[in-house]
């Protein structure tokens, strides 16, 4: 063994501080005093403990070293005191000191020494010390009694004031010099600040432009040529807002608008990370979901079903019991590492994906970053983080908490039902975990026996119909797991929501609930500074391109500010107002000129403007990759439109095995995109190449890449292949010469007819591929048309939104 | 104005400059040419996969990585435990971990049944499993004080492929290829062969938040044949004739849309991809097809004996890919979770790979590549001293086994040094954040300052943890 140096204090100090356990005294009292040792203990410490202490730990936690973490080992006050982290022993309990599990180099802790292992003699030599209640010469020391109450929070007056903690305040409408412009409040505030730069606005779009920017827009797929023609032949002055009322009503809106909050869910039909086990009943979230921007629920109420859906009482929320049950989905489908031996930290990885994920997707706040620490940009202070802790700490999300445990569900239809529902899963989980760890104490007959109960038990349970929900468990605090690790307590953190929203004062929440429905109220208070701002900020996106704030899930400091905060502000005043209502949003920002702008380009407002953050065009914006699929599935006249359901058949908790993965078959159909399977780490060749983000975290902004995947997935995938066939076959159907076969082509992909000079080049074109093709005389026609196709759909003007 | 402090949630089009300034402090450099003599070619590249150069000069400029997944049994292989042998059948005299995954499988001691001997002028210890690998030991750095900290596959797997298991990262690859760019603008920067989907499957190759274009290329996955595999939709039904005609008018059609609109980068970068593809499509079967090799080195990798012909083929293919400027290239044997039946596994598993293994080392070493190409290899974690199902161990991440050769580790070294039962790393401990930091080092970055700032933070592959382990460096 090498002999402690200087490298080893360098590593020291580095290291994360050892971390230390309060557990002895959270539920009793802790002891007043330690009784003074008698001789035979306090030779062995001299004898054996010292020694090891002297030689091993003192360089770094002496008397003059000076280290990270702050502890020292030369006293027993100063063991018991501890260092960042609290107390490094807890005498009697080797197991639960801290100072044990780091020189064991348990996993969950920085291992001490960091580089190499201590003998293991010395290890045990240290427990028993410990085992014998740690003595030490002349010490009587009182033993702290830590403060078990909560940590008070001071913000300064710049937190405080930042702009996204303040509630929005109505601004007036400002005026502008071309008041012929603006045909909404809306553009009244874009205008202004193009003004106050000398910029002016980009002409009006012509209306092939706007109807297919509205259509993909809130369907995700171009308009028919049929749409088109009716849409240039309404001269009312209405027919923009005819389109969008049109547009809106269809059930396609939802599966599309409904495709965005699901990447702010981070939805999928599978836990991923490790066996990868199947959510049979994701799905119904996702339909709720869809149907929830199809009937224009108010976001409020969006929101409370989420967050506390089961909670909602019946006598004075308008709400269907299966329907809010279901929206609980949202906080059951993040990922999950299942693969996790350590059921503490499998728990509280858990509770993390739900405060990571509300804190992002309503409130724009990366709360999840003050597991471990205050957040370092935020006054999200540790404690608050572990008050919502609290919160879903007390809510069940999961049967039990082991290798490969399974989710909680209730079932749908009757309250009986979900009694039958609770008994099978208590019995499930009991017999699934000695079959999933195997730990049989008896033998052969015992093994079988179990699973075929278990089976009968799975067969049964999925028989009932059923919703990933959550319900409320064990209510209680949390204290604040130190540096994240739940193995180290610190203070209580009274369940409550983050004080720099809420101020100091809280009212303390109900000890017979988790406090998910407070929680769910204060969230859609009227006067919340972040919801309505985080939620029309996501609109405003949906149609032009940027966020007002372009980092959607994040308004926190080293999030953007808002490029035009009087608007944002207005608009988030107007949603409310508006009964939170999201299709009154979409109509107030698309009927506006704004929004019907084109996307010229002009060279000094480039300039001035590159980012064009003041709104001088419209965004010119690629489709996404379901918009892409669905797109090419519609102008080959393929595309199902057959709503809902289940992604696949198939037994409960099926593990997704890399055979399942790579089956095609559930990425062949060609139902829109919205209903194909979302597999964690197995998403297809396809969505993976056009940027589908993988279902981790809340995704407010898709990444936009440009890789050559794509281009080789337009050029050879099997998918194109269909495609371009079935729409040679439909364009050649449609009429028998050349002008009159690209013009339909045209009309399908672009909604537009060629210029005369794209038609002269596509005929020297087709003249070309018919030499290439003279000697295959029965398939050559066929051959051009599919490779007109496959030009036209591969090229930037069909991915593109203009 | 705010520019310096916010930064965007993600990017929305990979501009030069975005990246740049994604990049952090770190890469002052990037804007220079290329310090490698042999990368120097005059073409500079714009793109996410442009050649870039890290903080120093590095020691190795690409990575092949050899993944055992399942974790190989360390005891069996390269770290022998005579007191292991000794004690076989008496219970565990040292505590068990605490956390356990098997309590009541936890058996009895099990001594290897191999038979090690020392070999090469270093004097390593190999076991009877790796008879040509044995042959090589004087090239290798061996690694017995590994640990990392996670019991179970997915866990490990993500925890050795993107430094956490918690949540999803960045791949090791994706980080590598972030920060080098490629030598190679018409291949994937970063390809993996026959890799498992299972156990935390496409995120151990994913780019999570850096953009899609480090992302790993998949080739074929577990399970299909690595004579079949092939990157996704490189095969063309299309003749070459009339997908260059059709190229020349997606560029036509294009070149009229920036008349109309005014310039966009994001247009043109479009259409350029589509030039890449076609000639991506040409080169990349290029490199799976091994026509050209001589008999002898199909011979040398195993290629000619059914046992080793599929991971002897991709040891050969990540020379090739190497040889043509992919950065980091992983070839996967799955199959090393031996619960039961260790013996018979062991010794099947240990032969599909040890010509294999032997015979790119060896070429790279013939090629003069050797000294610039890291290889690496071990799997998530090793296994346990003790017994699981009578004949079978169970996982073990405290203490396991890997080894690295060429790009600038120690040859002939063995370091770390577990228990000695084999259970846990007491000597020199390497965790995987080690090793990654050590990695990067050799790649010629600091792994402090490999960073990309996303959701406000600036992450990176070893988060807070990872010293780099020096001693081994040659």
């Amino acid at each position: 063994m090498k002999p402690i140096g200087s490298n080893l204090v360098l590593q020291c100090v580095t290291c994360i501080a050892l971390i230390v356990t309060q557990c002895a005294f959270s539920n009793g009292q802790p002891p007043k005093e330690i009784p003074q040792a008698d001789d035979a203990k306090l030779k062995f410490f001299e004898a054996r403990v010292r020694p090891i202490l002297f030689e091993r730990c003192y360089d770094c936690h002496g008397t003059d070293s000076d280290n990270e973490s702050g502890l020292r080992l030369d006293s027993l006050r100063a063991i018991l005191k501890g260092g960042r982290s609290g107390p490094a022993v807890v005498p009697g309990h080797p197991n639960r000191s801290l100072m044990i599990l780091a020189i064991r180099h348990d996993p969950s802790l920085a291992a001490m020494p960091p580089k190499t292992k201590l003998p293991t003699q010395e290890i045990k030599t240290l427990a028993a010390w410990i085992k014998m209640g740690a003595p030490w010469p002349n010490s009587k020391v009182p033993v702290r009694s830590d403060s078990t109450g909560a940590v008070e929070v001071k913000f300064t007056a710049a937190e405080k004031s930042f702009w996204a903690f303040r509630p929005p305040q109505r601004p007036t409408v400002p005026t502008v010099q071309r008041t012929d412009w603006p045909t909404s409040p809306v553009d009244h505030f874009v205008l202004v600040m193009l003004e106050s730069k000398g910029l002016l606005p980009a002409s009006g779009a012509n209306k092939r432009t706007l109807i297919r920017r509205a259509t993909i827009d809130l369907h995700g797929v171009p308009p028919t040529p049929r749409e088109v023609e009716e849409f240039l032949g309404d001269d009312s002055p209405n027919a923009f807002e005819n389109l969008i009322e049109r547009l809106l009503a269809a059930p396609r809106y939802g599966e599309r608008w409904g495709r965005h909050w699901l990447d702010v869910a981070r939805y999928a039909d599978s836990n991923g990370m490790d066996d990868n086990m199947f959510y049979s009943d994701a799905w119904r979230y996702r339909d709720y979901v869809i149907a929830a921007f199809n009937n224009d629920k108010p976001y409020d109420q969006f929101v409370r079903e989420q967050v506390a859906g089961d909670l909602l009482n019946a006598s004075n929320d308008s709400f269907d019991r299966d329907e809010a049950l279901i929206a609980t989905g949202f906080l059951m489908i993040g990922p999950k590492m299942l693969a996790e031996d350590d059921p503490v930290k499998q728990r509280m990885d858990i509770v993390d994906d739900q405060i990571d994920t509300i804190g992002r997707a309503f409130l724009g706040l990366t709360l999840g970053c003050a597991r471990c620490h205050d957040h370092k940009f935020d006054p999200i202070p540790t404690a608050d983080y572990y008050s919502l802790a609290g919160i879903f700490k007390s809510t069940r999300i999961m049967l039990s908490y082991r290798v490969d445990s399974k989710w909680n569900t209730r079932a749908l239809g009757s309250r009986e039902l979900d009694e039958r529902l609770e008994q099978l899963e208590r019995e499930l989980n009991e017999l699934d975990e000695a079959v999933v760890l195997g730990n049989f104490i008896g033998k052969d007959e015992e093994k079988k026996r179990l699973t075929a109960r278990l089976a009968a038990v799975k067969k049964e349970y999925a028989a009932i119909p059923r919703a990933m929900a959550v319900e409320d468990e064990h209510v209680e605090d949390l204290q604040v797991f130190l540096r994240g690790n739940h193995l180290a307590r610190g203070p209580l953190a009274p369940r409550g929501f983050p004080r720099i929203l809420t101020g100091a004062k809280q009212e303390p929440l109900s000890k017979s609930s988790s406090g998910r429905r407070e929680l769910a109220e204060w969230l859609t208070r009227p006067d919340h500074p972040l919801t309505a701002r985080v939620m029309v900020n996501r609109i405003w996106q949906g149609h032009f391109g940027q966020g007002l704030v372009r980092s959607p899930d994040n308004f926190g400091r080293l999030g953007q500010r808002p490029d035009n905060q009087p608007l944002l502000d207005w608009l988030a005043i107007e949603f409310v107002n508006r009964c939170w209502s999201i299709k009154s949003m979409h109509r107030l920002m698309m009927t506006s000129s704004s929004y019907r702008m084109s996307g010229a380009h002009n060279k000094r407002s480039a300039e001035v403007d590159p980012e064009n953050r003041l709104l001088w065009r419209m965004n010119r914006r690629r489709m996404e990759a379901e918009a892409i699929r669905d797109s090419l599935l519609a102008v080959s006249g393929q595309l199902d439109d057959s709503m809902g359901g289940p992604v696949l058949n198939g037994n409960v908790f099926t593990i997704l095995s890399a055979t399942v993965l790579k089956d095609s078959e559930w990425f062949n159909s060609n139902r829109r995109s919205v209903y194909l399977p979302v597999f964690r780490s197995g998403l297809s060749d396809m969505f993976q190449a056009f940027d589908f983000p993988d279902p981790a975290v809340v995704n407010g902004v898709r990444s936009n890449t440009t890789i050559a995947p794509q281009a080789l997935f337009m050029m050879n995938s099997e998918l194109m292949d269909h495609v371009v066939q079935r729409m040679a076959l439909r364009i050649s159907r449609a009429a028998h010469d050349d002008l009159r076969r690209i013009e339909s082509a045209y009309e399908l992909a672009y909604g537009r007819f060629p210029s005369p000079e794209e038609f002269i080049e596509w005929k020297e074109h087709i003249a070309r591929i018919r030499r290439l093709n003279a000697a295959d005389n029965g398939g050559a026609n066929r051959k051009v048309w599919e490779s007109v196709c496959r030009v036209l759909l591969s090229s930037n003007e069909f991915v593109y939104i203009e | 104005m705010t520019m310096t402090q916010t930064c965007p949630n993600r990017e929305t089009a990979v501009s030069r400059r975005e990246l740049l300034r994604q990049m952090g402090a770190g890469f002052g450099s990037l804007a220079l040419s290329a310090l490698l003599a042999d990368e120097s070619a005059a073409e500079t590249t714009i793109g996410p996969l442009a050649r870039k150069s890290p903080h120093f000069r590095p020691r190795a400029k690409r990575v092949i990585m050899l993944f055992m997944f399942g974790g190989p049994a360390h005891m069996d292989s390269f770290d022998p435990k005579p007191v292991l042998t000794r004690d076989h059948g008496k219970p565990l005299p040292i505590d068990a971990p605490r956390v356990l995954s098997f309590p009541l499988r936890h058996g009895n001691l099990v001594g290897s049944p191999f038979q090690f001997k020392q070999h090469g002028n270093c004097g390593a210890w190999v076991s009877e499993l790796f008879p040509n690998v044995a042959g090589i030991v004087d090239d290798l750095c061996i690694i017995n004080s590994m640990h990392c900290s996670n019991s179970r596959h997915g866990g490990a797997v993500l925890e050795w492929h993107t430094g956490t298991d918690t949540f999803i990262r960045p791949s090791m690859g994706s980080w590598v290829t972030y920060g080098l760019g490629s030598a190679n603008q018409n291949l994937p920067g970063y390809v993996t062969m026959c890799q498992s989907l299972s156990q935390g499957g496409a995120n151990n190759f994913g780019s999570a938040f850096l953009p899609a274009a480090y992302q790993g290329t998949p080739i074929g996955s577990n399970g299909t044949p690595s004579k079949d595999a092939r990157i996704p939709f490189i095969a063309s039904k299309t003749p070459r004739d009339l997908q260059q005609l059709e190229l020349q008018m997606i560029r036509h059609l294009g070149n009229r849309q920036l008349e109309r609109s005014g310039p966009d980068s994001a247009l043109e970068a479009r259409i350029a991809s589509f030039e890449l593809a076609f000639r991506m499509q040409a080169e990349a079967p290029e490199v799976q097809d091994i026509s050209g090799e001589t008999k002898t080195t199909l011979s040398q990798y195993g290629l000619d004996d059914p046992g080793t012909e599929d991971f002897g083929r991709q040891c050969l293919l990540a020379r090739r890919f190497a040889e043509r400027g992919v950065r980091f290239v992983q070839c996967n044997s799955n199959g090393w979770d031996h619960h039961s039946d260790l013996k018979k596994s062991m010794i099947n598993m240990s032969r599909s790979i040890d010509r294999p293994i032997t015979a790119l080392i060896d070429d790279l070493k013939q090629r003069g590549m050797l000294e610039d190409t890291l290889v690496i290899w071990g799997g998530e974690f090793g296994r346990t001293p003790t017994a699981e199902n009578a004949n079978g161990r169970d996982h073990n991440p405290h203490g396991f086994t890997m080894w690295m050769a060429g790009g600038g580790v120690k040859p002939g070294l063995v370091y770390g040094r577990t228990d000695d039962y084999g259970y846990y790393a007491v000597e020199n401990k390497v965790h995987f954040h080690d090793l990654h930091a050590t990695i990067l080092h050799l790649l010629g970055f600091d792994h402090n300052k490999l960073t990309h700032r996303y959701s406000g933070r600036d992450f990176r592959l070893t988060d807070v943890h990872g010293n780099v382990v020096h001693d081994i460096f040659s």
